[in-house]
């Protein structure tokens, strides 16, 4: 499936801005089943730096400085990316999450390493008690890790409320889990909290995902947002599989990555520091269409 | 001396000398001085042999001033949590720490190699991570790391070096063996406070300080200086480096500020610097200058809130990007910080021998990680014999001894210790060996730890010959932390051969207010000098007025014997409701007394003294880099010390109602009269000692723009609603705006309100006359840089000869007029300047002083 994606964030200041330094992660990553074709950023007004490079984690990576006085910012991002679909291996089959979560802390190979960053506590996720209670039920002993893994965002599916408005970037994974509610960002968080509390590798993935218009109406553009889920290690030969809590699925090709970290704070789509701007309001527009839907006219509600 | 003993005891006994200096080491662990038989040790005889040589008294009465210096220098440390003052005095005992130069060498030898290795695990921790491949550090350690910084890994660093100037704690074993406690290596703190030591003790014992040859410490500076400017990407022959401060309220500020002083650095804080087109700049009056180097003593993470820490501006916006981009080195390298934790040092032997292939050479006290399962075991089976340390740099708490501890704290421990193990490192408890301190009549020990300094160069390191040697509070404990209260020590390696006497303090006598002339002045200093002048002669006017009233008070018997009274309490209250703008000051309080005492010593009130005179202290403290030390004195000299006979205590025994006994009135005007001298030192030496640079125009303008705001209010309530009986009010007039001698001189007879009007308005050669401070403002405002391409006046030239041209072209006789009981005239113009003066501060803030506004995090769009 080719996608094209279109993500724009305005900024809206109530004074001038004078200098803003930027961090973007906006570009998404090749990978296995993934390959980005094209893609564009385009700030306005238009920076005086603007670098690419290659995070840590291996995602794309822009820096930019805008120095001209201004009074809003728009960061435009484009690309065309390309999905292959994804068949899951069968969850029985895959290994106890004990042999796992074991080759992580004692094999020292280029894959079992790197993903063995992945069990540790990061800026946004610090394991608790109350994590590990909360995902033991999942993780009976000598249970197939991809099994343990869909269970858990199963439950999580279940047990928690999509609310948009009931937690915000400061909520912590432990509000989350006392609440019960939440977005995607938080199930992600909450989940990933859980895998690692068990002594697994889970990482944080940031993208898009296609949406459907409801039955019988034409989709609305710009109505998209980005979409945030996991990936757990699920062994040597199985690698890394990813899992969205906020749909209860395993991600096949309509879900299209941006980038991966341990948590949000190593891939948040726009990071930022301004001098001056006052109080400011944030827009953000995510558009994102399926190839063949280009050719139609989508209507404008 | 006393002859030793014939045969020597097993242990110490009391030491005793025929000078009064006794001396009894602790039992139980070894002395530095005094040896296992109660021998000095030889390292120690010459310098004892002299000290007893000066005597007791004589002793003293160095050390008294010596300590003098400290407080007059302004050598502090600022300790968190004392809600009293920001800083208190340096602890310095006078006896130094004595090391001979061959366990220097020894000390220099391990500590180098320590340091070269440090250096090649940080190479390879941001670099390759061969170490994690192979297992030599446990990945775990490094992952689950705060100090590990994931943004600098692959950020080129010069000469693939991170560390450029390291410190390590030692601890001397029961053996004199030493023992690695620590390592710092993100931003060492203590060099400069190694070096005001030596500079207090080499003045207090010069004599001694020459015979016992101790080894000079100035070339290691020179060598950090050198090592530093080669760092510079670009300008090597003439970089810019700054020292990168996190502000006035970090614990060693002082010695932030002292160094940049004695190296030639500007001192800059975080709102200082500005990253543009990947350069950092300093934000200097003249505009963006850009900086090469930076020095740091921030920490890693609050170096760069963009990318960084986000809950930090005490940094640069955008500096892992310069660096990235190869314009600007910083040292020590962003992300040292991440092998300063304790639980790397069971490991560093294993890496040593892979890396170079050498054993390592100077000994870590022995230390368990509890990540590790076994060394978890071993630590919670030994839990109350060893030293609890936190492991993650961002999780720190004080080092827990397990043997000081109830059970069941150490049961609570290990629970901690047993749910996240990571974060938890043991050190064994080391037997530190005690040192000699000086208590006014005799010597006590105290266990020591001394703090030694590397800096690179070519491809080692040299290491300072000498140090920071701290000791504990007391005997009771093992933690040695100024923080805690503990002292320090000079530290003499002294030496068997004649030693160089190299000195970089000759460069540091040039004041940083700079030679190079106009816009070198970073904007944020020229922001603090502008408020310390307003501070200053805000505080100034006050007690003059203060004083006015208090001689009025004590002299008469009441109100109705001194008819300018009211009139004064008048402007004192008018000048506290401009400083307060709201507030139930609006008419005199009925007691009299009271308002006035609590005006001057009440710390409540906003608008009084006491606040004024903290806000003026506080401000110093934040130029203290920029103005002189007899400034700085004088400024010290006005904030109330602690002790008994303070200012803010005379308010004590004051109450509302009932009967009270306080100090008189007489001691509040002598109190008055006090301030006055200082204050008008201050000014004097603002004039004198201070070159007319930006800074000091800044300053000026300050001291220009409060005064004729006070002298405004001044006419404003004297003259304006006239008195019936004018003649004394005119009296007050000039002694409050000191002008009572000029007037004398020029009109020598009766007191007029023509001639006092035009003395205090109009006259300009009247150092206190509002016409003198418009017409100094407007030469001040003519100096400041100017961007060239702008033609003709700017705005606040503008402004401030509107000012100057009112008051010039006033005729005074005009002026004076009275209409139905009021000078309308008068009323008019002192109106119109009292609009336009703030409109002139806010214009000169918003031109010059305007990129100092804070950064902030855009907000998270998803």
């Amino acid at each position: 499936m080719i996608y094209r994606i279109t993500h724009s964030t305005t900024y809206d200041y109530r004074m001038p801005v004078t200098l803003c330094h930027n961090v973007a992660h906006l570009t998404p990553r090749d990978g296995p089943r993934q390959r980005c074709q094209e893609t564009s950023l385009i700030v306005t007004p238009t920076p005086a730096v603007e670098e690419a490079r290659t995070d840590y984690f291996g995602n794309p990576v822009i820096f930019f400085t805008v120095q001209e006085k201004h009074q809003q910012l728009v960061v435009k991002a484009e690309h065309a990316t390309e999905v292959d679909p994804f068949e899951p291996p069968d969850s029985s089959q895959t290994p106890p999450w004990e042999e796992v979560r074991d080759q992580l802390a004692s094999n020292r190979d280029g894959d079992v390493l790197d993903a063995y960053q992945y069990v540790f506590d990061s800026p946004y996720i610090r394991v608790t008690p109350a994590l590990h209670d909360y995902a033991l039920p999942s993780f009976a002993a000598g249970r197939p890790v991809l099994e343990a893994g869909r269970d858990l965002i199963a439950r999580i599916h279940r047990e928690f409320h999509y609310d948009p408005k009931a937690t915000t970037l400061s909520t912590t994974v432990g509000e989350v889990l006392a609440g019960r509610r939440g977005v995607c960002q938080d199930f992600a968080h909450l989940a990933i909290g859980c895998l690692r509390s068990v002594g697994l590798a889970a990482r944080y993935v940031s993208g898009y995902l296609l949406t459907r218009p409801p039955e019988g109406k034409q989709r609305l553009v710009g109505a998209d947002a980005s979409h945030a889920w996991l990936a757990v290690w699920c062994g040597n030969h199985h690698g890394w599989i990813d899992l969205d809590p906020t749909n209860n699925l395993i991600p096949s090709d309509e879900h299209i990555l941006l980038g991966w970290g341990r948590d949000y704070d190593d891939v948040s789509p726009i990071k930022g520091v301004i001098l001056g701007g006052g109080e400011h309001q944030v827009r953000v527009a995510v558009d994102v269409v399926e190839y063949q839907d280009l050719l139609l006219p989508p209507s404008i509600a | 001396m006393t002859s030793p003993p014939a045969s020597p005891p097993a242990r110490p006994p009391h030491w005793e000398t025929a000078h009064g200096l006794d001396y009894a080491p602790l039992p139980g662990f070894r002395d530095a001085m005094i040896d296992a038989n109660g021998q000095q040790r030889p390292t120690w005889q010459p310098f004892f042999h002299a000290l007893q040589g000066l005597g007791l008294p004589e002793l003293t009465r160095r050390w008294d001033e010596a300590k003098q210096m400290i407080r007059e220098n302004g050598v502090t440390y600022n300790v968190y949590g004392d809600p009293r003052s920001i800083d208190r005095p340096w602890q310095l005992d006078p006896i130094p720490l004595l090391i001979s130069s061959r366990e220097a060498d020894l000390l220099a030898e391990g500590l180098g190699q320590r340091a070269r290795l440090l250096d090649a695990v940080l190479a390879d921790l941001y670099g390759p991570q061969r170490l994690l491949r192979d297992g030599l550090i446990p990945a775990e350690l490094i992952y689950s790391q705060t100090g590990y910084l994931r943004p600098c890994h692959g950020v080129p660093v010069p000469g693939n070096r991170f560390l450029y100037l390291y410190a390590t704690d030692i601890g001397f074993g029961a053996d004199g063996a030493f023992h690695v406690i620590g390592d710092r290596t993100q931003a060492p703190s203590g060099a400069g406070y190694a070096l005001e030591n030596r500079i207090v003790l080499s003045r207090m014992l010069p004599e001694i300080f020459r015979d016992c040859r101790v080894q000079r410490l100035a070339m290691f500076f020179r060598t950090l200086r050198d090592t530093l400017r080669n760092l510079a990407p670009r300008n090597r022959d003439n970089p810019r480096i700054v020292l990168l401060t996190p502000g006035p309220y970090n614990e060693t500020y002082f010695e932030h500020a002292y160094l940049a002083r004695y190296l030639g650095y500007t001192l800059a804080e975080g709102g200082d610097l500005t990253v543009r087109d990947s350069r950092v700049y300093l934000k200097l009056l003249g505009g963006l200058q850009p900086v090469d180097v930076i020095l740091r003593r921030l920490d890693d993470d609050y170096c760069d809130p963009l990318e960084l820490r986000g809950d930090s501006f005490l940094g640069v916006p955008g500096l892992v990007q310069a660096v990235r981009a190869g314009n600007v080195a910083v040292a020590n390298a962003l992300g040292s910080g991440v092998v300063e934790t304790p639980a790397l040092m069971a490991f560093l032997p294993a890496i040593c021998r892979a890396l170079f292939g050498e054993d390592l050479r100077l000994h870590s006290v022995p230390s368990w990680w509890c990540g590790d399962a076994v060394a978890r075991d071993h630590v919670l089976a030994n839990l109350d014999r060893l030293v609890i340390k936190p492991a993650l740099l961002n999780r720190r708490f004080a080092p827990v001894f397990g043997d000081r501890i109830t059970r069941e704290q150490r049961d609570a421990l290990a629970e901690r210790i047993r749910a996240r193990p990571r974060e938890y490192v043991a050190q064994e408890q080391i037997p530190l060996t005690t040192v000699p301190v000086f208590q006014g009549d005799h010597l006590e020990p105290r266990h020591v730890v001394l703090r030694t300094y590397l800096a690179a160069k070519d491809d080692g390191f040299h290491m300072m010959p000498g140090g920071l040697t701290r000791v504990t509070a007391s005997l009771d404990t093992l933690v040695v932390s100024m923080q805690q209260g503990g002292g320090s020590k000079d530290t003499w390696v002294v030496s068997s051969t004649p030693v160089s006497s190299f000195t970089l303090l000759s460069t540091t006598v040039k004041p940083v207010e700079l030679s190079r002339g106009g816009s070198d002045l970073p904007s944020r200093a020229a922001d603090n000098l502008y408020w310390l002048g307003r501070y200053a002669e805000r505080a100034e006017s006050m007690v003059r007025l203060l004083r006015g009233i208090l001689v009025r008070l004590t002299e008469k018997s009441g109100i109705a014997d001194v008819p300018e009274l009211p009139f004064l309490l008048q402007v004192l209250t008018s000048h506290a409701t401009a400083i307060v703008a709201a507030g139930d000051l609006g008419a005199p309080q009925p007691d009299v007394e009271l308002y006035v005492r609590e005006m001057i010593y009440d710390e409540e009130r906003m608008e009084g003294l006491v606040h004024t005179l903290q806000l003026l202290h506080r401000t110093a403290g934040m130029v203290r880099d920029r103005i002189s030390t007899d400034m700085w004195r004088v400024v010290s000299g006005l904030k109330y010390p602690e002790s008994s006979h303070t200012l803010p205590n005379r308010l004590a025994p004051i109450e509302r109602n009932g009967t009270v006994s306080f100090e008189t009135l007489a001691d509040a005007l002598d109190d008055m009269n006090r301030l006055v001298g200082s204050l008008a030192a201050f000014g004097g030496l603002a004039m004198e000692s201070m070159t007319r640079g930006q800074g000091w125009r800044f300053l000026d303008m300050g001291r220009r723009l409060e005064r004729a705001l006070h002298l405004i209010r001044l006419l404003h309530g004297t003259l304006v609603h006239v008195s019936p009986n004018e003649a004394p009010l005119l009296e007050a007039l000039l002694e409050v705006a000191d002008s009572s001698m000029t007037y004398r001189r020029r009109y020598l007879t009766t007191v007029q309100t023509a001639p006092v009007l035009d003395l205090l308005l109009a006259d300009e050669t009247n150092p206190r006359s509002i016409v003198f401070q418009l017409a100094a403002l407007a030469d001040d405002v003519a100096n400041l840089p100017r961007d060239p391409s702008q033609s003709g006046r700017s705005a606040e030239q503008r402004l401030i000869l509107g000012a100057v041209t009112s008051v010039q072209l006033a005729d005074i006789d005009h002026l004076a007029m009275v209409t139905n009981g009021t000078r309308t005239q008068l009323e008019h113009l002192l109106n119109k300047l009292r609009r336009e003066l703030p409109v002139l501060s806010d214009t000169i803030t918003q031109n010059y002083l305007s990129h100092l506004q804070p950064s902030r995090h855009l907000a998270h769009g998803n």
